[in-house]
């Protein structure tokens, strides 16, 4: 009898925790015309969580990472929260024009955490180049992301 | 009588306008250098002419009034300031029309010819009519062209305009056109990416004599961001065609939740908003 009631807890503990977290925490990215918002009009890109329970209380930081005439450099990037959807953000392009460019997010929902890599080329972000982690992209896959991103650009 | 006299009353009714801050910084600075009476005077007569041309450069592109017509000839552009929220430069060869200037709403009439807008303020500040229906600002950057049939070209750079004739609407983001008809009114938006064939198709769209079915090009032709030409697509093909769109749309991505087929086919507008808002993210 005890078994069958742990075993009812259980399930409904589950059914309660799926339907809290439906799927993965993770980033969707898009175009500034997603958001609706004559504010975000000349952002570089803009993303939103995906199955965070509680998207203001989020953890989101967003770096560029770029190479500029052979050399690696680094720029923290501020993420702008939008105003008129929970979980939506835009980023700004504050990095120099010159040079190959990605931008590595890295964010944490609760327990869970998600990155994504966002290759930018010359008209914007090149949606077909997006990569997406269950956890922060290591210094590797950017590195990577970045050396194939002459290549993508000229697609 | 002075002749300054003359000139008073005529700026009083100019509007003020700061000069460059770097004006008087090398002013100050040639002033410093050299002390001789006769450049002094030279200097102070080059600061006035070029505060009198501000003055003038002010005056034309914030005095406008309604009612108030525009013409540029074959080689002559301007740039007519939108109140407080941005600017329309004027291409050679148009001819528009200051119908309403007010702090809520800016509205022009483009005659014909070409105008670039850039605007930055909350949606439906500003407006343009033409003869195939109105081009509503959602915070954005545009170019409209309309010749002298009235037949015009929508192209948005920056944000989401919305064109509008009667009872049909267009919604045209970034990066996408949309071509214009009069008595027709806006027709369905496309990216300027989307492949040539499916361009075509759509000037074909209700032309009977077609050799292939334009809504099989499209359909074909059809990519991911290209849903933005479909959702438009569902809400003016036949009712018996609707299923053929929907379903072109499901198979290139994901229906979202609250998206339902019969609500969608029966062109339910809170089912379309609600999917467009979600198509948008692939735009």
């Amino acid at each position: 009898m005890l078994n069958f009631k742990l075993g009812i807890a259980a399930l409904t503990f589950a059914t309660l925790a799926a339907w809290a977290h439906p799927g993965t925490f993770a980033f969707t990215i898009g175009n500034p015309v997603a958001s609706q918002d004559f504010h975000f009009k000349t952002a570089a890109f803009l993303f939103r969580t995906e199955s965070c329970a509680d998207p203001a209380k989020a953890q989101i930081t967003a770096t560029a990472e770029g190479v500029v005439k052979g050399a690696r450099q680094s720029v923290p990037l501020k993420v702008m929260l939008a105003s008129t959807k929970p979980g939506v953000y835009a980023v700004n392009q504050s990095w120099p024009a010159e040079g190959d460019w990605v931008v590595s997010l890295r964010g944490t929902c609760g327990g869970a955490s998600a990155g994504a890599i966002v290759p930018m080329g010359p008209k914007g972000f090149i949606r077909e180049s997006l990569e997406f982690f269950p956890r922060p992209a290591t210094d590797a896959e950017i590195d990577a992301s970045l050396k194939a991103l002459p290549e993508e650009k000229n697609k | 009588m002075d002749e300054r006299e003359d000139v008073k009353p005529m700026l009083e009714h100019l509007p003020l306008v700061q000069a460059p801050d770097a004006i008087w910084t090398s002013i100050e600075a040639a002033l410093d250098q050299h002390h001789s009476p006769a450049r002094r005077r030279w200097l102070w007569a080059f600061a006035a002419a070029a505060v009198v041309a501000l003055l003038a450069i002010g005056y034309w592109s914030v005095g406008r009034q309604a009612g108030q017509w525009i013409e540029t000839d074959s080689k002559s552009r301007t740039t007519v300031r939108i109140g407080e929220i941005g600017f329309v430069e004027i291409e050679p060869g148009t001819r528009v029309r200051v119908v309403t200037e007010r702090p809520d709403e800016h509205r022009l009439m483009l005659a014909r010819g070409e105008i670039r807008a850039k605007i930055s303020a909350p949606p439906k500040l500003f407006f343009v009519d033409t003869a195939s229906g109105t081009a509503v600002d959602l915070g954005c950057e545009y170019t409209l062209t309309d010749d002298e049939l009235g037949r015009g070209l929508l192209q948005v750079t920056k944000g989401w305009v919305s064109f509008q004739w009667k009872h049909l609407e267009s919604l045209v983001p970034a990066g996408a056109s949309c071509r214009t008809y009069p008595k027709i009114g806006p027709g369905i938006p496309y990216f300027d990416d989307a492949s040539q064939r499916l361009k075509e198709a759509l000037e074909n769209l209700g032309v009977e004599k077609s050799a292939d079915d334009p809504l099989e090009i499209i359909l074909a032709e059809a990519r991911v961001r290209d849903t933005l030409t479909l959702w438009h697509l569902l809400q003016r093909v036949p009712a018996g065609d609707r299923a053929r769109v929907y379903d072109r749309i499901a198979a290139l991505t994901p229906v979202p939740q609250g998206v339902s087929r019969e609500r969608a086919l029966k062109l339910d507008p809170d089912t379309l908003k609600l999917w467009k808002d979600e198509l948008a993210w692939k735009w």
